[in-house]
């Protein structure tokens, strides 16, 4: 091991990227997938254009409106348009809700008849279907529920104290924001890693590794440390966007972010080695990394969907790709803070660190100094 | 000393070299010569121990048979594999290259190490070039740059696998001076493989490959020799091969015997190998024209880019039936003249005539279009389509009728003699059968004047004496005219006329009989060419 | 003419040929989009439920017998508050249930009973429907006659069916991706291979050329979402088709037009395949999250929503879902139509320019 051959290698490096431009691709990606991705994805809905076709005009009718009026969820109109007016609007997608309250409402309540309201919901995007469905009914059963209670209704009735952990206000950023970090570090790390090698193959300087006494080893620190460093760099970006910007809380121990952060970083840098060693072309080479990445980076992260409530295959996969674990790890230091009292963080720690270990292990065997 | 012991090297089940034997002293230079695809740069690759191999090879006292066993001596090897500017990094200076390859090889910083360093910068010319990137370089100064960097670290064995391929003549010549000097100084082993024969007939030792086999060897005298009886005066006769004024054939002949160079040898291994090449002959135009005397002129034709003037105000004329070579260094303007020419450039200054009309706008090119043909360096050929799709592509381009078209591809086919090759992908065919094929499209429509760059780049001694021979045939058959550029100065010997360039002006126009006549000392055209670039230095 | 299909016949001819490329095709136009309709639910499934029963009751029981598959994983019991917050710390569930010592006697008595439910909000998504879901067993076990009857309809997408949904955007974003990518490919892929010059000196005007190669690429988008839409989106998931399907072919034709649009401006910037996938992942990734693709426009933050009204691919997906799911025809979304086409052609003419200053 020279530290001379390592540093020359290293500044080599740096001064390819900076010349390529690759350097701004290393902060500008990362940056931008955390903004759009945190601005862009919203899953609760609020202010849903809600369209009120109210035939009753009663009491109840204008409580039920104001009711829907003022919570942040919808954007109530009355309005007096025919049903299949309403409807057409919702067809066009200018229109998300559409509540009918027939002419008789109250009345029938009064005299203890069963009465229907109608409710028409876009259900063109699923998940916000099924939150706006929960919305309606939750308002309108709460709604119904004062009711009973102001006239003294005596049945059995149970009720739903609710209390969220970790996330009282229920934001959207606090959910999503924490899994992006794990997403994008896994995937851009690779990248460029990735590009390192691959780059000297295709244009043919790799022969300046084959026939010069430069170690396996020495090659290697030399291609992953720029790179390594670079990100490290976004380790702490992305800490700022996700706390300042997206105001995140953060209740955890910094140094344990940090640490997992880097430790994951040797996961990515693992993979995106793998990926250089096996392929010959740039381009595949770019297309390999995204594919083994993005995909379980984003469907396993638990952003979308809790890894407890994944089945079979899924399940597996999950607990194969090292994404689950490090976001465990960074949900618990954001949202919970509980850190290295839990016995589960110190595994998670414990299989990242094998997770980074291996693939560098492995890739530095795989390596050959020998053209194919 | 070098002793390589039976070796082979495979890449999956094609044997790219089998069982080869090979020794070397301290202080020689050992020359590798044979067709592209011969086994030369992986028994290069096996010796610089970047490849897997079979047999053994001996540095000194020093036995390995592998790779890793190799990488004890790799300080002592210097590799400079084939590709111009391959190991060179884009965005780094000539400087940081030296930088990075002196601190790869983990060199001290000594005042020894700081003259040794000056010293090749300056026999490269690259001593004022410090600070410009690798990639702002012409093609000769990477070259030359490739070299100092491989020689940086002093070793004793360099293996050079086609360092002066698309190099001109004169960088060509400094790097042999480089070459040379290391030699003398470090009293090293030295490997180079080279498609110049002349620099081969210059080398201690030359090693003849053919199809994975080391067929010939020992001196350049020595090989000239051994195919002397099989040479003659250019004569005609059956199963023979007749090319630049001597006739090779296995049989004696009636004719005097001619005095063979080291090309000679390839001709009688391919005489020997039975594989004669196919005679070449062009069916006469189907729809004769009239030429006017002067096909192409130009004046005063000045192309800037930014400040730097890549051609000041060049004169030219191009006449009817007349093969014009465009001489000159890299980066001296020649492919942007014919980049000008055919309009790919816009002309920044001058007029430009194409039989005798003034060439303005893009409406004048496009009527003039069916005129032209034209040939790049790099054989532009659309690798997933066959042969024949393609040349069908460049018919139905030309607006030929489909029936005409077919036939006067099986025409060209028949006489350029790539008939059987018409279904297969250009990237399955060997370089000089694409070559040709090339020049079948940039003919297909009977254009009245050629532009070719750079036709013979790469290719074997064989196939460009095939190329040559169409050439001729073209122009006395259709009584084209061809503007070709080359760096294999014995070609300029086949031209009617030269012009060289130098930095963007021209400072020969002549044919090359008044130039020997001017010139009587010069041996060979390299010379000549040599002479005018060291001249107005 | 002659021209124009001599050059739109070489290039389905080299797409054909290339391997890796009619591969890539055929899986991003197929199992791409499968996998992404099949990969995520966004309706609960499997939610893993602990509980910690103080009242030791009947009612308890009841209301856990409630839940069951597929919605949830039969809960598990923990015998303290404390090992239940545990588990929920350690993501082994994500509702935890607490039935209190006096849950089973108050709700005899006064007839009033809580049960607290804590939910893990990190799972933000799971946990809000999970909740509604928890709110409708309680209720329904609430021994109430209760007076309204709601009607909930879903329009366009019955079961809100998160297969049919996350396919289909999948395939629109697809036709984007691919549509730039590929003719900017037909393009870069002649300056690299260096049959540029040679294309230049053809005897055809630049503008055959360029359409042609356009059009081919037109036609294997097309294709491909043909391909994508037949076996996948209308096949396996069985999407509905409430509207036109020559509406939606010819909405498709305008923004293939639009995306080869951006292509031309990528081929006239890049020299090669790299530059192109590099600059490829920079335009496309923004344009297709403002586009409306993973999440409503309107529920953006408010600068976002700015921006994507420049995203043709809002107003692809807008105009397509309205087609599939929402059976408009041509006069109802003329909006859509027109955004495009106008984007289509702006994006078009000036990509044009731009590759045509090449030529």
């Amino acid at each position: 091991m020279r530290a001379g051959v390592i540093r020359a290698y290293i500044l080599k490096e740096f001064k390819d990227l900076a010349r390529t431009k690759m350097l701004y691709l290393v902060y500008i990606l990362p940056t931008m997938i955390l903004l759009l991705f945190g601005y862009g994805i919203r899953l609760e809905v609020t202010h849903a254009r809600t369209i009120v076709l109210d035939y009753d005009n009663s009491t109840l009718s204008l409580d039920l409106i104001s009711a829907l009026e003022h919570t942040k969820y919808f954007d109530a109109h009355v309005s007096t348009m025919s049903e299949q007016e309403a409807l057409r609007l919702i067809k066009k997608g200018d229109a998300d809700i559409l509540v009918i309250i027939p002419a008789s409402l109250q009345k029938r309540i009064l005299k203890h008849q069963k009465a229907q309201i109608g409710v028409y919901i876009d259900g063109a995007y699923p998940m916000r279907a099924l939150t706006m469905q929960s919305y309606v009914e939750g308002e309108i059963l709460h709604l119904a529920q004062k009711l009973l209670a102001k006239r003294g209704f005596d049945g059995h009735l149970i009720t739903i104290n609710q209390r969220t952990l970790f996330n009282q206000a229920m934001r959207d950023e606090n959910a999503i924001v924490p899994g992006l970090i794990g997403l994008i570090m896994l995937v851009a790390p690779a990248l460029l890693a990735a590009l390192l090698i691959v780059k000297e193959k295709e244009l043919g300087t790799i022969f300046n590794f084959y026939a010069s006494p430069i170690g396996k080893t020495e090659f290697l620190i030399a291609k992953l440390t720029p790179v390594f460093l670079l990100h490290s760099l976004n380790i702490f970006i992305l800490f700022l966007w996700a706390v300042y910007l997206f105001a995140v809380p953060f209740r955890g121990s910094f140094t344990l972010y940090w640490l997992a952060s880097e430790l994951y970083l040797f996961v990515s840098l693992g993979i995106g080695l793998l990926v250089s060693i096996i392929t010959r072309r740039q381009i595949v080479a770019v297309v390999l990394t995204v594919i083994i990445t993005v995909i379980p980076g984003f469907l396993y992260s638990g952003i979308l969907m809790p890894i407890s409530s994944m089945q079979g295959a899924s399940a597996i996969e999950a607990h194969l790709f090292p994404v689950m674990y490090y976001n465990h790890i960074v949900y618990d230091t954001f949202l919970v803070g509980e850190g290295l009292a839990s016995h589960k963080t110190v595994l998670y720690l414990g299989i990242l660190a094998l997770y980074g270990a291996v693939p560098l292990v492995l890739g530095t065997l795989l390596l050959r100094k020998e053209l194919r | 000393m070098l002793q390589v012991s039976d070796v082979t090297v495979r890449y999956g089940k094609t044997i790219a070299i089998e069982d080869a034997n090979l020794e070397a002293r301290h202080g020689q230079i050992v020359g590798f010569i044979g067709a592209d695809g011969a086994g030369k740069s992986s028994l290069m690759h096996a010796i610089a121990g970047v490849v897997r191999f079979t047999g053994s090879i001996t540095y000194d006292t020093f036995t390995y048979r592998s790779p890793k066993e190799a990488e004890p001596i790799k300080d002592k090897i210097g590799l400079m594999p084939q590709g111009i500017g391959l190991v060179l990094y884009d965005e780094l200076s000539v400087d940081e290259h030296l930088d990075f390859f002196s601190d790869i090889r983990g060199l001290r910083r000594d005042a020894e190490y700081h003259r040794y360093r000056q010293r090749l910068l300056e026999m490269a010319g690259l001593a004022e070039f410090g600070g410009r990137l690798a990639k702002n370089l012409s093609g000769g100064m990477q070259q030359k740059l490739s070299l100092i960097c491989t020689l940086i670290h002093r070793p004793d064995l360099l293996i050079l696998d086609e360092p002066t391929t698309g190099v001109d003549p004169l960088s060509r010549k400094e790097l042999w001076e480089i070459l040379d000097d290391n030699r003398r100084q470090r009293n090293s082993i030295t490997l180079v493989s080279t498609a110049y024969m002349s620099e081969a007939s210059k080398m201690d030792a030359i090693h003849l490959f053919d199809e994975g086999h080391i067929i010939a060897r020992g001196s350049a005298a020595k090989l000239i020799d051994s195919v002397r009886p099989y040479t003659y005066e250019e004569t005609t006769c059956e199963g023979c091969i007749t090319f630049g004024g001597r006739t090779y054939s296995l049989q004696a002949l009636e004719a005097k015997h001619a005095e063979p160079s080291l090309e000679s040898l390839f001709f009688v291994n391919a005489l020997q190998k039975g594989k004669i090449p196919p005679p070449i002959t062009i069916a006469p135009r189907e729809n004769p024209i009239d030429i006017p005397p002067v096909v192409m002129e130009a004046k005063g034709l000045t192309k800037r880019f930014g400040d730097f003037v890549a051609d000041d105000h060049i004169d030219m004329q191009l006449r009817r039936g007349e093969i014009l070579g465009l001489l000159g260094a890299n980066g001296a303007g020649k492919t942007t003249f014919i980049k000008m020419l055919l309009g790919l450039y816009p002309i920044d200054e001058g007029e430009l005539y194409l039989l005798g009309k003034r060439i303005r706008s893009y409406e004048d090119r496009i009527a003039l279009k069916n005129k032209i043909g034209y040939m790049s360096q790099k054989f532009a050929l659309y690798k997933d389509l066959t042969v024949l799709e393609n040349l069908l592509y460049f018919a139905n381009m030309h607006q030929l009728p489909l029936s005409k078209a077919k036939k006067r591809i099986d025409k060209l086919a028949e006489g350029l003699g790539f008939a059987q090759y018409l279904h297969s992908f250009p990237r399955e065919l060997p370089l000089g059968i694409n070559q040709r094929f090339s020049l079948a499209v940039a003919i297909l429509h009977e254009p009245v004047v050629l532009f070719l760059d750079e036709p013979t780049s790469g290719v074997d001694t064989i196939a460009r004496a095939q190329f040559w021979k169409l050439l001729h045939e073209l122009k006395n058959r259709w009584n084209i005219s061809i503007l070709i550029t080359t760096h294999y100065m014995s070609e300029a010997e086949f031209c009617d006329r030269v012009v060289v360039l130098k930095r963007g002006k021209k400072i020969v126009d002549d044919t090359p009989a008044n130039l020997h006549a001017t010139y009587p000392e010069a041996k060979s055209f390299e010379d000549i060419f040599i002479h005018f670039y060291k001249d107005a230095r | 003419m002659r021209a124009f299909w001599s050059v739109f016949g070489k290039e389905i001819l080299l797409f054909l040929r290339s391997f890796g490329l009619v591969a890539v095709v055929l899986y991003a136009f197929t199992a791409d989009i499968y996998i992404a309709g099949e990969g995520i639910q966004v309706k609960p499934r499997h939610v893993k439920v602990g509980y910690v029963d103080y009242s030791g009751g009947y009612l308890a029981n009841k209301i856990l017998s409630h839940l069951h598959a597929p919605e949830f994983e039969k809960p598990r019991a923990f015998t303290s508050v404390e090992a239940l917050h545990k588990a929920i710390f350690d993501k082994e569930i994500i509702v935890g249930l607490v039935f209190g010592s006096d849950f089973e006697r108050s709700s005899y008595r006064s007839h009033r009973a809580k049960v607290d439910a804590l939910i893990d909000a990190t799972a933000a998504a799971q946990s809000f429907v999970t909740l509604g879901y928890l709110q409708n067993i309680v209720l329904g076990m609430s021994d109430i006659i209760f007076p309204v009857d709601l009607r909930i309809h879903k329009l366009f997408n019955q079961n809100a069916d998160s297969k049919i949904f996350m396919s289909f955007t999948e395939m629109l974003s697809i036709t984007t991706l691919l549509a730039v990518i590929l003719s900017a490919m037909v393009f870069v892929k002649e300056k690299e291979e260096g049959t540029w010059d040679i294309m230049l000196l053809m005897p055809t005007n630049a503008k055959t050329i360029i359409l042609a190669k356009a059009l081919s690429q037109v036609l294997i988008i097309l294709g491909g979402i043909l391909l994508a839409l037949g076996f996948v989106v209308l096949g396996i998931f069985d999407a509905p088709m409430n509207g036109s399907f020559w509406a939606f072919m010819l909405l498709s034709l305008l923004y293939s037009l639009t995306s080869i649009g951006i292509g031309f401006f990528i081929a006239a910037a890049s020299r090669t395949i790299m530059q192109v996938a590099q600059l490829t992942i920079l335009i496309m990734m923004p344009l297709i999250f403002l586009s409306g693709a993973w999440t409503p426009i309107y529920a953006m933050h408010p600068v976002l929503q700015k921006f994507s009204l420049l995203s043709p691919l809002r107003y692809y997906i807008e105009g397509s879902e309205s087609i599939f799911f929402r059976g408009a025809s041509i006069l109802d979304i003329w909006p859509s139509f027109v955004a495009v086409a106008l984007l289509g052609f702006i994006l078009f003419v000036v990509g044009y320019r731009k590759i045509g200053r090449l030529f």
